[in-house]
């Protein structure tokens, strides 16, 4: 039973952490303007890199929004990291295999939820291809990413010590579920079982490996969150609240009432250089 | 000087002594060039620091040196000074009270990096240096995070004291860092690539604010000459009101001369429909871009006007590459000109960092007090062309034609077609550069580089930080680059990339020995006009 219970714990702390990370740089003070182009959702300009400012009196124009585009371009970059694929072919590869492994293990877990309420060969059969097709993925993107930030000099000199871990934990979480599944379950039918004790909140029997195993999986859930691995966070932020942002300061609009909210603010901290107001020195 | 071997340089050698150089210039390392300027032997030697700033500043990083402020300590305690003086202003830029404005982009920047390097492949610097370690887009980006790490908390607040002994942060390490930061053009083109969407061009500019607004280090011309001249005298040129007002008397003889009739150019005309602004640095260097301005203006009967109020005739605001106190300060006065003006919006002439400034850095801030919209010289013009309002013959301007993407409002604001529309309908021999658009290489001088040229700064920009362009525009130019018969015209539609381009230029020779030839759009338009006699370009008279 304590299985179950760490299992549930680790993913409302996954959550619960995400949400936190999450809030914090939501929170942030409206931030100045950075964008990047292309900006997806520009219509008819996104695929090109243009703007609303390609059009004289802009301001006096309605601006034409694609959600659709921004969409597209979101999904190619989540499903495939495009701009990886597109601008580090070598890294991609490996990148990509570990991200896909995650993706087809969190399928996993949906499926065997299915399943427990659908008792179809099928998705049984499906969830089981999609666990180990993931864990295999799992394991060579993060040995293969391990191995090449260990070898290759213009990656080590930037790796550090936790980035390693990282890699590391995530490899040896797949390789005891890779284990255990080749000697072991060679059907991976630990899968149904486990997730009927986490929805009927019954005790789950597992061997010495396969409690490994899940310990650490639920160890990596919670550790997730509170490393740079929470990258599906930032990078909402990073996308849509930044390089995205391009929406202008029209009188009245919502962006005119956070810049007057903004400009009434009086910091608590002062810049020391000469220039700043306050700091010069008397002139003779 | 000791001079290190050449292995991959690595983030704890920023903290080696000052007597060692972490990288040597060496044109053998630096990436080909095309033809006609393949071999070294085409290319003008470089030069040794010499000269005493070279023992006085930080010439211990590559070689070079671009911040004149920035000088080794002679002290214990000034070394003290530089390094607690940098942390307490890098825990400035990481709080939402004293760095509002950036505070959650940067945040996001110092946190996720994958080290993935997908970005040095997009930094033209890094190709261009033939990929030497401290120019790639992580390096500078890497050691802040490491000190940042070590010595801050996850709410920028310090965890801990300097101490001399600590063995990854000295002074060196400040110092080199502040140069740097001065090795970036700030494109952001590596930014485009990330699949975090990080950026590494802000994370220079954080440091250049840290040195700065904390320190109160910034190179001379965009901070001395720069801002603090422009809020005194209205410009960074130093013009005064009444020099601006010679200046255009003289502007409308010399298009009388040029185009055989005199035009008013109307100055401080109030409730006019348009205030033009144009980077003063053209008033006094390319004249005949204002001019050319006055011309479309004129024939086309547009309700403009230029100003002649302190800061109403520069529209430069160098404090966009390092201050966003000093930016908000000349935005502001910039804006509040307009205002008083009573004009329906402001056009912006063809200076980049200008319209980003103006458009979208000051958007957030400045605007607030002294709302008047701003657009792009571009759209305007491309509508007068598209709707006939203006008459062209493009067999006037018969000769290649190239376009180069200024970074600021092409990459950063997205206007990326009507410079196209414009080229298409008045150049019929005009070809793209690969890559352009959005995907640009920056011209080398962006950020401040172009008006920096104390000490050996020029040298790093003209062989290093231009390399990339050089390289498009003879890849642009390749089946006519050698004979000088023929003018190939770089359309650089950006003050700063005017001067990059004539700084290059100058140093390869290129136009006397090649026919390279560069300037505007709008000079390119006014040659085109069907109403015009005599061409309007230089080197066309010169024929």
């Amino acid at each position: 039973m304590l299985l179950v219970v760490f299992l549930y714990l680790a993913f409302i702390a996954f959550i619960v952490f995400s949400l936190k990370k999450a809030i914090e740089f939501a929170k942030m003070p409206m931030h100045g303007r950075w964008e990047l182009y292309p900006v997806p959702k520009e219509k008819g300009k996104g695929h090109y890199g243009g703007s609303y400012y390609e059009e004289t009196k802009w301001y006096e124009k309605k601006r034409e929004i694609s959600l659709a585009a921004e969409i597209i371009d979101m999904l190619k970059e989540i499903l495939f990291i495009k701009k990886l694929f597109d601008n580090q072919r070598p890294f991609w590869w490996l990148s990509y295999s570990m991200h896909l492994g995650i993706y087809l293990i969190i399928g996993w877990l949906v499926l065997l939820f299915l399943a427990f309420f659908i008792s179809l060969p099928f998705i049984q059969g499906l969830a089981a291809l999609c666990g180990m097709a993931g864990i295999v993925l799992v394991m060579i993107g993060s040995g293969g990413l391990l191995i090449k930030r260990m070898v290759q000099e213009e990656l080590k000199v930037y790796t550090t010590g936790q980035e390693y871990f990282n890699l590391a934990f995530l490899f040896v979480v797949a390789a005891t579920g890779f284990i255990n599944w080749i000697i072991f379950d060679p059907a991976l039918s630990y899968g149904p079982q486990l997730m009927n004790s986490l929805l009927t909140l019954t005790p789950f029997a597992a061997g010495p490996l396969l409690t490994v195993h899940i310990i650490l999986a639920g160890a990596v859930i919670i550790y997730i969150p509170l490393t740079k691995m929470s990258h599906y966070v930032g990078k909402f932020f990073t996308f849509h609240k930044v390089i995205w942002d391009n929406e202008p300061y029209l009188p009245g609009n919502e962006i005119s009432v956070k810049v007057k909210e903004g400009m009434s603010y009086q910091p608590r901290g002062r810049w020391a250089a000469p220039h700043y107001p306050g700091n010069q020195k008397e002139e003779k | 000087m000791a001079q290190s071997k050449k292995k991959l340089i690595t983030l704890q050698d920023m903290k080696k002594p000052q007597d060692v150089q972490l990288s040597t210039p060496d044109l053998n390392d630096y990436m080909q060039l095309p033809k006609p300027y393949d071999t070294i032997e085409s290319q003008p030697a470089l030069t040794e620091p010499k000269g005493a700033w070279a023992e006085k500043n930080i010439t211990f990083l590559d070689g070079y040196a671009g911040i004149e402020g920035l000088v080794r300590p002679q002290t214990k305690e000034e070394e003290r000074e530089m390094v607690e003086k940098f942390l307490s202003g890098l825990g400035k830029i990481l709080s939402a009270d004293t760095n509002r404005g950036m505070v959650q982009p940067l945040l996001l920047s110092l946190e996720y990096c994958a080290k993935c390097n997908t970005c040095s492949e997009a930094c033209h610097i890094f190709e261009a240096s033939g990929r030497n370690e401290i120019y790639r887009p992580i390096f500078r980006s890497e050691l802040l995070r490491r000190i940042t790490k070590k010595y801050f908390d996850k709410n920028g607040n310090l965890i801990r004291k300097w101490d001399e002994n600590d063995p990854d942060l000295n002074w060196e390490t400040i110092a080199r860092l502040g140069e740097l930061a001065y090795r970036c053009n700030l494109c952001r083109r590596c930014a485009q690539t990330c699949p975090l969407g990080l950026d590494n061009a802000l994370i220079a500019k954080e440091i250049r604010k840290i040195f700065s607004q904390e320190m109160g280090i910034a190179p001379k011309p965009l901070h001395e000459k720069g801002t603090m001249l422009q809020l005194k005298t209205g410009s960074s040129t130093g013009m005064t009101s009444a020099a601006f007002l010679d200046i255009i008397e003289f502007l409308e003889d010399d298009i009388e001369e040029k185009i055989g009739r005199r035009i008013k150019i109307p100055v401080d005309k109030k409730g006019a429909d348009i205030l033009l602004t144009h980077n003063a640095g053209e008033f006094m260097a390319w004249p005949e871009n204002p001019a050319a301005f006055a011309i479309l203006f004129d024939e086309a009967g547009l309700d403009w006007t230029l100003s002649s109020e302190l800061a109403g005739y520069d529209n430069v605001n160098y404090g966009l590459w390092y201050d966003d106190y000093q930016a908000k300060q000349v935005g502001t006065s910039q804006l509040k000109v307009a205002k008083e003006l009573g004009v329906k919006r402001i056009i912006i002439g063809e200076c980049g960092h200008a319209h980003r400034a103006a458009a979208v850095a000051m958007d957030r801030s400045a605007v607030g007090s002294y709302y008047v919209p701003r657009e792009s010289f571009l759209p305007l013009l491309r509508d007068l062309v598209k709707d006939k309002v203006l008459q062209f013959d493009p067999a006037k301007n018969n000769f290649p034609v190239t376009l180069h993407d200024p970074c600021n409002y092409v990459r950063s604001m997205g206007i990326v077609q009507p410079q196209r529309e414009i080229l298409r309908a008045i150049c019929p021999q005009f070809r793209e550069m690969t890559p352009h658009g959005v995907h640009n290489y920056c011209c080398g001088g962006g950020s401040g580089f172009a008006i920096m040229n104390s000490m050996n700064f020029a040298e790093f920009r003209t062989t290093v930080a231009t390399r990339m362009k050089f390289k498009q525009i003879l890849n642009a130019f390749a089946d006519t680059i050698e004979n000088p018969d023929i003018p190939k015209y770089v359309c650089a539609p950006c003050s700063n990339c005017k001067g990059a381009m004539r700084d290059i230029f100058e140093y390869y020779e290129a136009t006397e020995k090649y026919n390279l030839q560069y300037g505007g759009l709008v000079e390119l338009m006014v040659n085109a006009l069907a109403s015009l006699d005599k061409p309007y370009l230089e080197f066309l008279s010169e024929e």
